[in-house]
């Protein structure tokens, strides 16, 4: 295999493999989902209150947020297959790659570096996954 | 005190609160990428790479740093453009 992603005059070229592709845009789709179940360690991961003394944020920028997040997954969802992307598009996929980084954190309970390192073989290996994808990503836009 | 014209009510407390400045804080989190952090405080803050460098070092050793200060309504908006890359930060009043 190639490089994954390389910047290109007209985007990034995208290399990854078929399953790869799969397992992201369904990370993204099951995010997107959590992150609207109020009840979810995801949603209050993702979409918690930005002044800590509130419950919650003003509505209006509550909705603004969850639209941002829904943007960002949906982009790498409806791209997850695409040999190129524009570098808008690339930045989405870092949005996105990180938002499923932060979710997957979020339901494994991660809060600390000693909880990483509790992890067991399956859990490190999806952690270091995505942060090896959204490295890569960074490589190629910063290139 | 109630303006009997525009029915909007002005309240010391809250002006006043809302004339200082407040802080940016991003904590850290233990699976987000150093590089991720620096190039997202390069993006948002046009921080160069040294300030960018030395915040996400700060918030990676003490655990949070003030990324940045300033208007409330300014302060929001950053810290709403880090939840976009899910970098935990929230506001509040500088101390």
């Amino acid at each position: 295999m190639s490089e994954p992603f390389r910047r290109m005059p007209t985007g990034v070229a995208i290399d990854l493999p078929e399953p790869l592709r799969r397992w992201l845009a369904a990370l993204a789709t099951e995010t997107a989902h959590d992150a609207v179940r109020v009840d979810n360690p995801v949603h209050r991961r993702l979409l918690g209150p930005i002044n800590p003394t509130d419950d919650h944020d003003d509505p209006v920028k509550e909705l603004q947020r969850q639209f941002g997040v829904e943007g960002s997954l949906g982009v790498l969802v409806e791209t997850a297959h695409a040999e190129m992307i524009s570098e808008d598009q690339a930045e989405e996929w870092i949005r996105a790659l990180q938002l499923i980084l932060a979710a997957t954190a979020a339901r494994m309970a991660i809060l600390t570096d000693e909880d990483v390192a509790a992890l067991d073989e399956k859990s490190t290996s999806t952690i270091t996954t995505l942060q090896a994808i959204i490295s890569l990503m960074i490589d190629a836009l910063d290139s | 005190m109630a303006d009997t014209e525009t029915g909007v009510f002005s309240d010391t407390t809250t002006k006043q609160r809302l004339d200082l400045p407040w802080d940016v804080i991003l904590w850290n989190d233990p699976v987000s990428l150093i590089s991720l952090v620096v190039r997202v405080l390069r993006k948002l803050f046009s921080y160069d790479l040294a300030t960018a460098e030395r915040m996400t070092m700060s918030v990676h050793n003490d655990g949070k740093a003030v990324v940045w200060s300033g208007e409330r309504d300014k302060a929001a908006a950053y810290c709403v453009a880090l939840h976009g890359y899910a970098l935990s930060a929230t506001i509040q009043p500088s101390q």
